[in-house]
């Protein structure tokens, strides 16, 4: 293991911004600002073709600084700070904000008054273990196994047309500093996903799997193992029926149980939600949203993968928060502003796409706790039900509490056993308590994913992961 | 810095070399009801760079991208394009030529003020009742400027603007409160139609709150007339007939072969356009510095051409093209009311609404939706609606009219037969 050593370009603009911020204070009552320096690669090989590209979703390179007055906060995002003329950066920020509240008073708009964030001293310097550095990946030879895993899943079946491997790595480097604060982190995300395409007679489907930590590119060794499942996926998907809609017993594997966390109550106990009261969630604390075997955290210290971070983009240290506690709603997570609007502490939380982005509540990793069972067990349990394997894609719903899940692969069980008859692809629907309340099983298992990316509505894309146990429900399936 | 990164690719290693240099001023307004939450601004540049090294005498083409921060010095964008004809040889990809036409294009500026001015001003103008109200609202206003240049002669500047509504919208009775999502593209606001279009899904609020559970319906009729599934089947067809996607193997469309046999519906033709009326998309050239012409993708359900990125068309023997923003899908022959008539289900509001590139499928929670029986229209919700392209392209409906949302103008309604409805009935 190696540290990740902090970017050298923040550490020199760092007495700039400092002046910076010593300018506009002279006229806003708290000034904060985020600067980033993130880099990495991104490598995409497929039998057809291969692409290597310097930017990932998390590499960014600029600032963003916070103001607030008369109970507003602004923001302005730029990237073309020279460090030597910080007051003629701070005259343009005030001048283009001033015409944004110039415009808002001709519009008769009002503002939605918010105290002042508390800028009390602190400090932080994180540089976090990492099993190596993306910038000092040798990327020719990573093409090269990258490639001959592509090859070796193409060869395994005749049915296989093509086998894309994309592996990302990003050295996250990030700078939070106020009048009193100083907080500075740097850490490797990477994150590497197979999608293997195949055809059998007129049906064409794929086949996905994926691999995420908070690691260096290192990460990409276990590549090999991924391409085998995706290739398994794709050949169980190849053979699937459609399934015939109803309720049915389920068991859901540790990646359908990540996508239910994140779906049911991560987005439902985002509290900038219960701001705008679009949560139904904020009615029921304290209340039975699920049964005694339920019991989810939600930080970015309760796991280690690519949500995991030492403070947030509020400069908010990281947090390991119990949302439901054995079944009873316990608190959501929050960012520093909805905090102050509802009389409550920050959980670090708060974090934006990029710096050119606004700051919203968003999920770190979210993870159901491990129960006893073996999966065994949980199967021979089931009289007539499916095992929910894979997960392409969800919607949350916190206003109403439902849910929609589409899972990749259902496997049928009867009689206590898997017949090997799958069926695809199965949308899961409906109403959140009542599919947490129905949770009777949980396996002992623990594994989070980290290859997708989360939406807050359709946009402001941001890295979390999510995770869990095996878990045996009861739900509609489609 | 540009010049001087163009200065640097024509002294290195690189064989060919492409320039993007994207200037962003950026307007945004958040509002709580219609309180200000936060107002933010941005001024930012992005330069992107692509270098192409020959390999084995130019049989293949290798490349690398990256960006180089515009605060970075001579030295540091030396080195990093130096990284870059290095990684470029480690990606054999077959070879291909880079646009070399150079265009001129009339530039004009766009005032980002006045745009995010008309959104708050048409919010501040929604007919809200104690019932259906709106929640929230974020007001994006952009303006870009463009700059492509590359190693074959092209160098081209373009500005365009595009915004952006996203609209959370409330309804509520004794019992209960739900909410909509609406999300709104355009160049500017066109302050009319976010006035009738929000005005109209306040309605759909109101359903839903004395929505019924969704029948399970198995096989039925359905009536899709919203944006999100129309564009959406419109996006699979466009997709389908893209280089890239060809190339890839995810499509196995041809030139000149129908795409489904045994059409007993409408067929679908489909343009790529260079224009529609205050588009986000309306740009002169596209990012390869191509010029951006109008173009069929395919004719009653017969692909006519593949397009896009020049790497895929040169590799498809494709020698013209372009990448295009704006669709529009050919209404058919009957009146949209005359689709209306007998008995279907119309899903209008999704948790999401996707379809399968590979396998031409999609699956949807049905939020809100009508179902036409006997002559009563009935709010229901809940259950899912899917679906197989492949097969529902055999039997397809589609209304005379047209609507447009942002780049897309198509058939108002189409109508599909045999669309599977699991319910949510008790």
């Amino acid at each position: 293991m190696m540290k990740a050593t902090f970017s050298p370009y923040l550490k020199s603009i760092a007495p700039g911004i400092k002046e910076f911020i010593k300018e506009l204070s002279e006229h806003y009552d708290y000034v904060s600002v985020l600067s980033s320096d993130s880099k990495g690669f991104q490598l995409t090989v497929s039998q057809r073709v291969k692409a290597i590209d310097g930017t990932t979703l998390t590499t960014e390179k600029g600032s963003v600084v916070r103001v607030y007055k008369d109970g507003l906060y602004s923001e302005y995002s730029f990237n073309l700070f020279d460090p030597s003329k910080a007051k003629e950066t701070a005259l343009k920020a005030m001048k283009v904000l001033d015409a944004q509240l110039a415009l808002l008073k001709d519009t008769g708009s009002t503002v939605y008054w918010t105290g002042k964030l508390d800028d009390t001293p602190q400090e932080l310097f994180t540089e976090m273990d990492t099993t190596d550095l993306p910038e000092d990946a040798d990327l020719s030879a990573l093409v090269d196994k990258l490639q001959k895993f592509s090859d070796e899943g193409v060869a395994s079946s005749e049915e296989i047309l093509d086998c894309s491997i994309r592996a990302a790595s990003t050295h996250i480097c990030k700078m939070f500093l106020t009048a009193n604060r100083d907080l500075r982190q740097s850490y490797v995300i990477s994150e590497g996903a197979v999608t293997t395409i195949g055809a059998r007679g007129e049906k064409s489907t794929y086949g996905y799997s994926g691999v995420s930590d908070r690691e260096g590119p290192a990460l990409f060794d276990r590549m090999g193992e991924v391409v085998k499942n995706s290739c398994k996926n794709l050949d169980d998907a190849l053979g699937a029926e459609s399934i015939v809609p109803g309720e049915y017993d389920i068991i859901t594997a540790p990646e359908v149980s990540g996508l239910i966390a994140h779906e049911a109550f991560g987005h439902g106990v985002e509290m900038d939600m219960f701001v705008k009261r679009r949560a139904l969630g904020a009615e029921y604390i304290g209340q039975r949203v699920g049964s005694d075997l339920v019991t989810m955290h939600e930080g970015a210290n309760c796991v280690k993968d690519v949500g995991s971070y030492a403070f947030d983009d509020e400069g908010t240290l990281a947090g390991d928060v119990i949302e439901i506690e054995k079944g009873i709603l316990k608190t959501g997570v929050c960012d520093a502003l909805s905090a102050l609007r509802l009389n409550s502490k920050p959980t670090g939380n708060g974090k934006r796409q990029n710096f050119e982005h606004k700051a919203y509540t968003r999920m770190t990793n979210t993870m159901f706790d491990k129960g006893t069972s073996s999966v065994d067990e949980m199967i021979a349990s089931i009289k007539y039900g499916y095992l929910l394997s894979g997960m392409d894609s969800g919607m949350e719903d916190p206003k109403h509490w439902g849910i929609q899940c589409i899972i990749s692969r259902g496997y049928e069980i009867v009689d206590g056993k898997l017949t090997g008859k799958v069926v695809a692809p199965v949308v899961m629907t409906g109403y959140v308590p009542d599919l947490l309340n129905s949770i009777s099983m949980a396996s002992g298992d623990y594994e989070s994913f980290g290859t997708g990316y989360c939406g807050k509505g359709y946009k402001e894309f941001v890295k979390t992961s999510d995770g869990g146990p095996y878990l045996k429900a009861r739900a509609i399936l489609g | 810095m540009t010049d001087k990164i163009i200065e640097l690719l024509r002294q290195s290693d690189a064989d060919a070399f492409e320039v993007t240099d994207k200037v962003t001023e950026g307007w945004e307004f958040y509002f709580i009801g219609h309180k200000l939450d936060q107002n933010r601004a941005k001024e930012v540049e992005h330069i992107e760079v692509t270098v192409y090294k020959k390999l084995e005498d130019g049989k293949f083409l290798g490349s690398a991208s990256d960006e180089i921060a515009p605060t970075s010095t001579p030295e540091e964008a030396k080195k990093i394009i130096q990284d870059l004809c290095q990684r470029a040889t480690y990606v054999k990809n077959p070879y291909f030529e880079l646009n070399s036409k150079n265009v001129t294009v009339e530039t004009k500026d766009y005032g980002i003020e006045k745009t995010a001015r008309d959104y708050i001003e048409v919010m501040q103008k929604i007919p809200e009742t104690s019932t259906e109200y709106i929640n929230s609202y974020e007001i994006f206003a952009e303006k870009t400027t463009r700059r492509y240049v590359n190693s074959e002669g092209i160098d081209v500047t373009t500005t365009y603007p595009s915004s952006m509504l996203e609209v959370i919208l409330n309804a509520k009775n004794d019992e209960h409160e739900i909410e909509l999502y609406r999300m709104y593209k355009a160049g500017s606001c066109d302050k009319d139609s976010i006035l009738k279009e929000i005005t109209d899904s306040l309605k759909f609020g109101k359903d839903k709150l004395i929505a019924k559970p969704t029948p399970n319906l198995n096989k039925t009729t359905v009536l899709f007339s919203t944006k999100d599934p129309v564009t959406e089947i419109v996006t699979y067809l466009c997709n389908k007939t893209h280089a890239s996607v060809k190339y890839k193997g995810y499509s196995n469309w041809e030139i000149g072969k129908e795409i489904v046999e045994g059409v007993t519906g409408d067929k679908f033709t489909v343009r790529g356009l260079k224009e529609l009326p205050n588009s986000s998309n309306n740009t002169p050239v596209d990012s390869e510095g191509a010029p951006v012409y109008d173009m069929y993708f395919l004719k009653d359900n017969v692909p006519q051409n593949f397009w896009g990125d020049v790497q895929f068309r040169y590799y498809l023997n494709v020698k013209e093209g372009c990448i295009i923003g704006n669709y529009c899908a050919e209404g058919g022959t009957t009146p949209e009311a005359k689709l209306r008539e007998g008995n279907y289900l119309e899903p209008v509001e999704f948790s999401d609404f996707s379809i399968s590139l590979i396998e031409g499928t999609f699956a949807a929670e049905i939020r809100l939706a009508y179902l036409h029986e006997g002559g009563r229209v009935t709010p229901v919700s809940g259950g899912s609606v899917t679906g197989d392209l492949n097969e529902l392209l055999k039997n397809v409906k589609l209304s005379k009219e047209q609507k447009q949302y942002n780049n897309f103008l198509v058939p108002s309604v189409i109508k599909m037969e045999n669309v599977t409805v699991a319910g949510s009935e008790e």
